[in-house]
């Protein structure tokens, strides 16, 4: 178990540069994911961590001591690899008894090792295969045992799940997260896969081009999302966003779109004339009768039911919305919508950053 | 029907071809092993397809203490024959333990150390593949000499060794470059350092590369000619192709006898080709990712 300390971390192939300085503090026992687009700098950044990338400036730092010219083996690092990584040659004990053997602990010692640890993944009767008689979903745990028999001080993992039917993954983050929790050994998990994110993770880091936008709670960061990127990246359907500029009626500040939209903003303090974005989730539009006081009307385009909600999509004006009904709709030309209580975000448009409202901030 | 019409001339095309390809490549083979067998006298009259009688006279006169030719009791060519033999594989083998050692730790350099000017060290190396060795055989003579290594194993060994490394290195460096490199940084992480994880990973792994390196160099090396012609003058180190057809004398083209020795010298590298080929299964990377 350990700390991870991350400062001012740059990563740079030749000239160019792909993580700019990025400073997170990772706690003890903590999960905490990466997400973000592909080639966003997660994997690079873990890669870093691992040892297995050259770290061109700042520093890593676990347990307080700076690990940057620390070979990886030294680093008391385990890490699941997306593609497993077993060695096809070895047994499953074999396999998962590989870092024992290097560090000389004596034989019986690594059975029981190896044993406990297949006991916890339930890959007990499978100990003598080879990797090549296993399923996905048992390669994937031998990936697991490997990392976990040693008792590293960080787990490290690399999309672990990206290669396993949907079903299976669903059980494996359970089983993952489960495991975590057990052991309590402060781990990394980069995944572009914000479910798998939001539902494991103790505080979730959302990268992009290689700069955070934001560390958070899974909640946290889904209820007051720091930006416009975080803001649509997380959640789905994506949040949805109306431009608008601030109007001062009376003593009300308002949206006012170019459509001739009115959202009232009440409890903000922003500057009359402000370029704004008012960001809502799809489930924050609540279907309403016709005529209820601050409905808007939405031309619908389509009605996908998923079985346990139905998204509409359609036009608030000119502007694409989707709504998230938790019932089930019938067909319609149009319907109404309101803006559930707090279910309005707000966006500088020329920052793209979040702006509170007035007790808020 | 109309399948078997369309299907019939490319199925004769095809058992034609590989009828030709066999012929091509066994005839040669054949003939020699007909040649060995033929009495002196019936090789000298018109040539047949199958020996008309059965002789073993000429392997007599190989590996026999004495053997009788053409009605006089003559002294066997056994010692020389084995002497060639032993030297044959001696030179051989050398050849290709030391040639396939050095591409599996060279090629893995070439691919995973990065060091200045790795790609163009490589492509120098490979390149010399193009020179013929007629080229640079009177400067390797000379050099041979100053540094007393003309009919010394180690010579034979060294210069083999140069010529085939090549076309090792350039096979490892392929294979390996197809292996996955998150084994390797899964080995790293689990403790084990560069050479642990290139020994008792990536070589297991790498086991029909390097067959098939060992293979190649090894055929290359028993049918060598023109560089034991030059560098092997005595028996200390000549190999089998050299004394063959040395049994070409002033008044008598012993042909019974270079085929007999001829047939038997193709036994070593079949029964290598035929021990090894059993390693060179598919397949090994089985099981490792995804």
């Amino acid at each position: 178990m350990a700390t991870v300390d991350i400062h001012r971390l740059v990563k740079r192939y030749g000239t160019e540069e792909v993580i700019h300085g990025i400073d997170l503090a990772i706690r003890d026992g903590e999960f905490i994911s990466l997400i973000g687009a592909s080639g966003c700098g997660k994997s690079t950044l873990l890669r870093m961590i691992a040892g297995l990338e050259d770290i061109s400036g700042g520093t890593i730092s676990i347990d307080g001591r700076e690990v940057n010219d620390v070979a990886p083996k030294n680093r008391d690092i385990a890490m699941v690899f997306q593609n497993y990584a077993l060695y096809p040659h070895l047994s499953v004990a074999d396999n998962m008894g590989f870092s024992l053997k290097l560090r000389d602990v004596p034989k019986p010692e690594i059975k029981r090792a190896v044993a406990e640890a297949a006991e916890l993944l339930g890959l007990t009767p499978y100990l003598e295969r080879m990797p090549k008689a296993l399923s996905g979903g048992q390669r994937q745990r031998v990936a697991m045992g490997r990392a976990i028999v040693r008792k590293p001080r960080v787990f490290l993992f690399d999309e672990p799940l990206s290669n396993l039917d949907a079903k299976l993954r669903v059980q494996m983050r359970t089983e993952i997260k489960a495991l975590q929790r057990r052991l309590g050994t402060t781990s990394i998990y980069v995944t572009h896969d914000q479910i798998e994110a939001m539902t494991m993770s103790d505080r979730i880091v959302i990268l992009n081009g290689g700069r955070v936008e934001q560390v958070g709670a899974p909640l946290d960061v889904y209820d007051r999302p720091a930006n416009l990127f975080v803001a649509t990246f997380i959640g789905s359907p994506a949040m949805n966003l109306i431009e608008a500029t601030v109007r001062r009626d009376g003593d009300r500040l308002a949206a006012d779109t170019d459509d001739g939209l009115r959202l009232p903003l009440d409890g903000y303090e922003v500057a009359e004339g402000t370029a704004v974005t008012v960001g809502v989730r799809p489930e924050h539009l609540t279907l309403a009768e016709a005529g209820t006081p601050g409905a808007l009307a939405i031309a619908v385009d389509l009605i996908e039911p998923t079985g346990h909600e139905t998204h509409v999509f359609g036009r608030l004006g000119r502007h694409q919305v989707v709504v998230a009904h938790s019932g089930r709709v019938t067909e319609a030309g149009s319907v109404f919508v309101t803006i559930a209580p707090g279910g309005l975000h707000l966006f500088d448009r020329t920052s793209g950053q979040r702006i509170d409202t007035a007790e808020r901030s | 029907m109309r399948s078997l019409i369309s299907t019939l001339p490319r199925r004769i095309g095809t058992a034609v071809a590989v009828a030709l390809l066999v012929a091509w490549s066994l005839g040669p083979i054949y003939w020699s092993l007909v040649t060995s067998l033929t009495p002196p006298l019936h090789l000298l009259g018109t040539p047949s397809l199958w020996p008309r009688e059965i002789t073993f006279e000429h392997y007599a006169k190989l590996v026999g203490a004495t053997s009788v030719s053409q009605g006089n009791a003559v002294q066997s060519v056994w010692p020389q024959f084995s002497a060639a033999l032993v030297n044959s594989l001696v030179t051989s083998g050398l050849a290709t333990v030391v040639t396939v050692v050095i591409a599996a730790f060279g090629a893995y350099a070439f691919v995973r150390l990065e060091f200045p000017g790795r790609d163009l060290l490589f492509v120098a190396v490979v390149a010399t593949l193009a020179i013929p060795a007629y080229t640079v055989m009177i400067p390797l003579y000379r050099l041979m000499i100053s540094l007393k290594l003309i009919d010394t194993y180690t010579g034979i060994t060294l210069i083999y060794v140069s010529a085939f490394l090549p076309l090792a290195l350039w096979l490892m460096r392929s294979v390996y470059q197809a292996m996955p490199i998150s084994l390797e940084e899964a080995a790293w992480l689990d403790g084990a350092g560069r050479i642990y994880t290139l020994v008792h990973i990536v070589l297991p792994l790498s086991a029909p590369g390097l067959i098939a390196s060992a293979i190649l160099t090894f055929l290359n090396a028993w049918g060598q000619f023109m560089v034991p012609l030059v560098f092997s003058p005595t028996l200390a180190t000549k190999p089998l192709t050299v004394l063959i057809p040395e049994f070409v004398t002033r008044n008598y083209i012993d042909f019974g006898l270079m085929n007999a020795a001829g047939i038997l010298a193709i036994i070593p590298p079949v029964l290598l080709v035929l021990f090894l080929n059993r390693y060179l299964v598919s397949g090994l990377m089985a099981g490792a990712t995804k």
